[in-house]
Formats: C-alpha cells, structure tokens, sequence
C-alpha cells in the first residue's frame, strides 16, 4: 500500500443488469438525479462508473457512461445533465421505465490509507458524483471539498452541503450560505492557502477539461499528488473497443502511449497524463 | 422470437469448417469484443458469463508491429450504427503471441486470429509464426486474414479491393495452417464482391467473413468540419445490414465459398436472416460493443 492509499483493485464483479426507474428529477436547474431500482444490490467504489441505455425504440447505439452518484440497497443513483441525445431521452424516463445498466466499471479514486496526506477535492458540475460518493464514503476532518457550479441555480445544493465548499462562475443574486465567486480552483486556492505554508494535499478532481487542467498544474507546482476522472468518450466501457483512449506518458519509446480511459481509468494520477496531447489530434499510424 | 419452421441448426453444436470442427456458430466480430479477455469480470442474472454459446471470439486485429492507433475522437454514433477509426490500435504480434493467445487458452476461450499486415507475404510469416506457437492450442482454432489494410507493397492501395492481392494474401498463410481454419474476410467496398471471394476461395481460405465495414464520413455542422480527425471511418451496425445481406447473398449465390456473416446483426432475427441465406455462421459486432452479453443471448435464443 503506497502513503496515497489502497491502490486501485480491480473492479469488482461486473453486473448487467435490466433496472426500473424509481426516480428522476431535478435537483438543480441544470441537474438532474436518476435513481434506479436494480434486481440485485452492486458494490461500488467511488469514482467507478456504469454504462446506461434506455430500451425499446429508444435504445441507443452504444450505452453512455455515467458515474456513481450513491447506492442504497438495490437502488444506484446518478446526478447529470442533459446536453445531447442520450441525455435528453434520460431526462423524460418515467417511474417504472427500464434502463440497462452495466456496473461497475473502471478504476476508482484511491481510499485514504493512515499515511495518505488531507484530500483537496475538485468537482465541477456533472464531476460532482465520484467526489460526492468519496467524501460521503471516507471523509476525514482535515479533508477539504470544494464543489464549482456555473451560478447559483446550477448547484444542486442538497448534494453538497458544508463543509462542501461552494463557488460558482457568475454570481446574480444572494446565497442562502457563503458562496465563493469565481472558478472552483480559485475557492481551492484561497482554502489552502499560500505555496510554502500549506500542508500537503492529495488533490482529487473530476470535472470540465479546464478544471482538470488546472487540478493538475495547481498540484505539480506545489508537488502535491493528484488523482482526476476523466470524462472521455466512450464506446463500450469495459475495454473492448478501445475508443476512449487518453494519451499517458510511458518510459519506453516513443515516450507516450494510448491507455484505455474505461479500463485503466477513468481515474489516472494527473501526473501520468499526457496533457499537451490530450484533447490534442495525437499521433497515429495510417488508420 | 418465435423461432421459424425452417430454421433446424443447433447454433452452438459443433460443425466442420475446413479442416477444424468449431464449437459453435455464432461469434463475435473482430475489434468489437477485443482479444476475448474482458468479458471475464462480467455476469448477468440470465447467463453466467458472455463465453455462454459462443463458437469463436475473433480477436481485435492483430500487426506485426504494436500500432497506437488514430487521434480522439474514434467514433462517431449515428442513429442506426457508428463510424470507427480507431486505427488498428493493438499490442503487436509479438505481444499478442507471448501474453494474449497463451491467456485466451488458459481461459478456454475459443478464438480465431484476426491478423493484417503491410504485403502480402507478410501474412505468411505471421500465419508460419502462429502456427508454431499456437499448434498444441486446442481453443485456438485458425486465422481470419482482416484485408481491409493499406497495402505497402503495391503503393497503399487497399488490400482487398484486387483480387489478385486477396488470393497473394490467402495463399501466403495458407501452407502455414494445415489443421486450422483460415478465413478472408473481405470489405464491401467494392462494385463487385464475388470476384474477392473467388478469388480467396481458389487459394485455399476454408470461408470468407462479409462484410468489414463501409467506408463513411459525418460532419459537424458547428464547425462545419468532418468529426473524425482522419475524415472517413468504417461505418458499422444495423444501419449496414443491407448492405451486409447483398454482399453475402452475391458470394453465396456467385461463388459458393462458406460464408461467415457479419454486418448489423443485432439480435437472434438479424442472424436468421444470415443463415437464410447460406451462411455457416456469423458474427456480432457493434452490438456486442454496447452489450457484453449480444452474442451470448442471441445464441440462447436461436438454440433449439
Ligand atoms: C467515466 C465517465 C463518467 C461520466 N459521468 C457522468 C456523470 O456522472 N454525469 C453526467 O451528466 N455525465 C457524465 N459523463 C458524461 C456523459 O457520459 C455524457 O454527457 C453523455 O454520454 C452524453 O450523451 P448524450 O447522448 O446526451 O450526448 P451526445 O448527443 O452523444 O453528445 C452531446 C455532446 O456531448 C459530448 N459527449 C458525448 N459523450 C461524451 C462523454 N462521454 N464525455 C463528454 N462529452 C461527451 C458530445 O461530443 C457532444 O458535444 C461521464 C462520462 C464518462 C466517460
Ligand atoms: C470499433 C470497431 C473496431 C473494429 N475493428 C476491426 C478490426 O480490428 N479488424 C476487423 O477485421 N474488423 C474490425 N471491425 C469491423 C467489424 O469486425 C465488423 O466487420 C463490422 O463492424 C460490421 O459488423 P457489425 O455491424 O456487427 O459491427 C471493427 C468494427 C468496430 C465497430
Ligand atoms: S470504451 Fe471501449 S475500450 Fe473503452
């Protein structure tokens, strides 16, 4: 065991399973939470995922990833936000509709082991769910979460109460509690303090590319450790079609390699990723 | 499904293909169902693993040298199928030989090789190779040669579009696999296919798969810009259905050569329609992409 905890096992046994809708609303103006009754209970650890589909004429083409918000008994939950046609369709399933669910999937965040060092967690938006599930699952007292919203209608406030740690982009109007205005890396940095004078954090981080970015370079510079899931696209999600790759450095030539986001991840140490080729056109041989 | 008065076949007894008896008929298509190494951790309350019923795993394509594939993004999905470029991403022949097919044994998985290389004789060397490590395998049951390739040697000109090149191809492994099967499968970008599968049969492959994918292009109409990096992918899923059927059923009716059927088989009436047609056995892709368990359920389904 490494000082930043267990290192990620396995993923625990995989079920498919044909779930039943119990709930789905919003919990924000621009979120929405997915609670579905499964016919048989999953572990999960946080920062794993599940591929979801709807069925019938609506089924899509290839499941979309989700992470897991919480499980409770045989109900698994989701927060997200509609932005496509997935989505949209997830948004207007009723009580009682069945959706495919394929979990868990993927590597999780690391569990704090005696030596592993205060979390600085980072969630942005629809990132809030793996972060959400780990500080429920292992909060410390020194552990910090901050949670960045676009304004104050967007944050899903029942998810994240204190100690979460608030900001959101564009202020327009008075909070019920202390918000931070601006970008959650900036509330992250006035909460730690000064480069020199903070304790050593591991920073965790899930969230838009930008955030991601910034996670990781806030962390290099002060030599702390860093975990960010990252939301590439995905196929399949359990390491079949290799259609979510993320480019990660290698000690062998040519210094960099294509690691598979749904198998390897989608949790990867910020240090380890490729950042001047992610999000980038890499490199690749005649197709 | 009810199942139709004419269908009689056991999907998954043993039946003779070439010089080999595979277990079954119903496979999974090359690249949709990687090396056959991940449906492990799965379980679902109906079937115990995704191996249930199936006769052969076509392994993703496998190079002579460990290629990292194409650029994000890799795939596009479209309402009734996805275009994919994902560039032949895969850990190289050598690798494959030493930590994939040994694995692939170990696990019981029956499977057939997916191999492409970059000329002709190539596919000879790999098949001469292959042999050699793999002939004391029992699961390992022979080579399905992916000839939708740029072809080095005759200036990049695909593969599989000369007949010619096809019959180099298949007569280069050919010698190297004398007790297993060897499959051309062959794309459907092409006017004519039978003359493909002519001449893949005239040099000894024991059937050829039909079809790899159909060449396709989609655009982002924000940017204005195709969305895959590299323009065109091959397009997959019930969408080249169709597509799949009129090619097979030209080879079928044209040439006579066992047919492997592949192209936007989705469920146990999508396989039907194959079968109806002629083919030994098909395969299942895309949609075994999107669920770990489609070849699996659709073989149940079509069991007597
Ligand atoms: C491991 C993982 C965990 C995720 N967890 C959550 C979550 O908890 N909540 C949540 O709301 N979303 C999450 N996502 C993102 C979610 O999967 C996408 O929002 C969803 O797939 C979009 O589907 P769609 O059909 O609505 O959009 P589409 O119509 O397919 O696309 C709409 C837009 O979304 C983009 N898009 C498509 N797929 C993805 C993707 N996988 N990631 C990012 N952008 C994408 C497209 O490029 C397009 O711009 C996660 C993604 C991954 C890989
Ligand atoms: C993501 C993806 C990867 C593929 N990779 C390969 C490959 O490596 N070799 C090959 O011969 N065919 C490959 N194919 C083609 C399939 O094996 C199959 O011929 C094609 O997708 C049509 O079948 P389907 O409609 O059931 O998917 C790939 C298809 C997809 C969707
Ligand atoms: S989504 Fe298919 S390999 Fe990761």
């Amino acid at each position: 065991m490494g000082p930043l905890g267990a290192a990620p096992r396995p993923p625990a046994a995989t079920w498919d399973l044909a779930g039943r809708v119990v709930a789905n609303g919003p919990v924000s103006q621009g979120l929405r939470v997915l609670d579905v009754e499964l016919p048989r209970a999953i572990d999960f650890l946080p920062g794993q995922f599940a591929m979801l589909n709807l069925t019938g004429p609506a089924r899509l083409v290839f499941r979309r990833p989700f992470s897991i918000l919480a499980t409770a008994g045989r109900t698994i939950s989701f927060l997200y936000r509609a932005i496509g046609r997935g989505t949209s369709l997830m948004a207007g399933l009723a009580p009682g509709a069945a959706v495919e669910c394929l979990a868990p999937l993927g590597q999780p965040f690391p569990a704090p082991a005696a030596a592993t060092p205060p979390v600085l967690i980072l969630a942005g938006g629809v990132g809030l769910p793996p972060l959400y599930a780990w500080f429920a699952r292992y909060r410390r007292p020194a552990d910090l979460a901050c949670f960045g919203g676009r304004d104050l209608d967007d944050v899903p406030w029942d998810l994240v109460p204190p100690p979460w740690q608030v900001s959101v982009d564009r202020l327009d109007g008075a909070a019920a509690r202390s918000v931070f205005h601006g970008l959650v890396t900036e509330l992250a940095l006035a909460c730690v303090g000064e480069p020199g004078d903070a304790t050593p954090r591991l920073v965790l981080a899930c969230g838009p590319t930008p955030l991601l970015r910034a996670a990781a370079r806030l962390a290099r510079e002060r030599g702390w450790p860093c975990r960010v899931s990252l939301e590439e696209h995905m196929g399949c999600g359990y390491g079949v079609c290799k259609g979510c790759v993320v480019p990660v450095r290698d000690p062998g030539p040519p210094g960099w390699r294509h690691a598979t986001s749904c198998t390897e991840g989608p949790v990867f140490d910020a240090a380890l990723i490729d950042w001047d080729r992610f999000g980038h056109a890499a490199a690749g041989g005649p197709a | 499904m009810n199942r139709p008065g004419w269908w009689r076949l056991d999907p998954c007894a043993p039946f003779a293909l070439g010089p080999r008896t595979l277990p079954g008929r119903i496979w999974t298509a090359s690249g949709c169902f990687g090396y056959g190494l991940h449906g492990h951790d799965i379980a679902a309350p109906d079937l115990a693993t995704p191996y249930e019923g199936i006769g052969a795993v076509v392994t993703k394509t496998v190079t002579p040298q460990p290629r990292p594939g194409n650029p994000m993004p890799r795939l596009v999905e479209l309402p009734f199928g996805a275009i994919n470029s994902i560039g032949l991403e895969n850990v190289g022949f050598a690798a494959f030989l030493r930590d994939v097919l040994p694995e692939l044994e170990a696990r019981g998985v029956p499977n057939v090789v997916s191999l492409a290389a970059t000329r002709p004789a190539e596919f000879g060397t790999m098949a001469a190779r292959l042999y050699e490590v793999g002939r004391g395998l029992r699961h390992w049951h022979g080579v399905e040669l992916n000839l939708s390739c740029p072809n080095v040697a005759e200036g990049g000109h695909d593969f599989g579009s000369d007949p010619a090149t096809v019959a180099a191809c298949v007569a280069a492994a050919r010698p190297h696999l004398p007790d297993r099967i060897l499959v051309a499968k062959l794309t459907p970008n092409v006017a004519q296919i039978a003359p493909l599968a002519a001449a893949a049969a005239q040099a000894g492959c024991d059937a050829v798969a039909a079809i790899n994918t159909v060449v396709g292009l989609d655009v982002d109409t924000a940017s204005g810009r195709p969305v895959l990096p590299r323009r065109f992918g091959g397009y997959s899923g019930l969408a080249i259905q169709p597509i799949a059927l009129a090619k097979v059923d030209e080879i079928v009716r044209e040439v006579g050569v066992p047919v492997v059927g592949v192209g936007g088989i989705v469920d146990a009436r999508d396989a039907l329609k194959f079968f109806a047609l002629g083919c030994v056995a098909v395969q299942v892709g895309t949609a075994q992409m999107r669920d770990p368990f489609a070849a699996a359920r659709l073989a149940a389904e079509l069991r007597r």
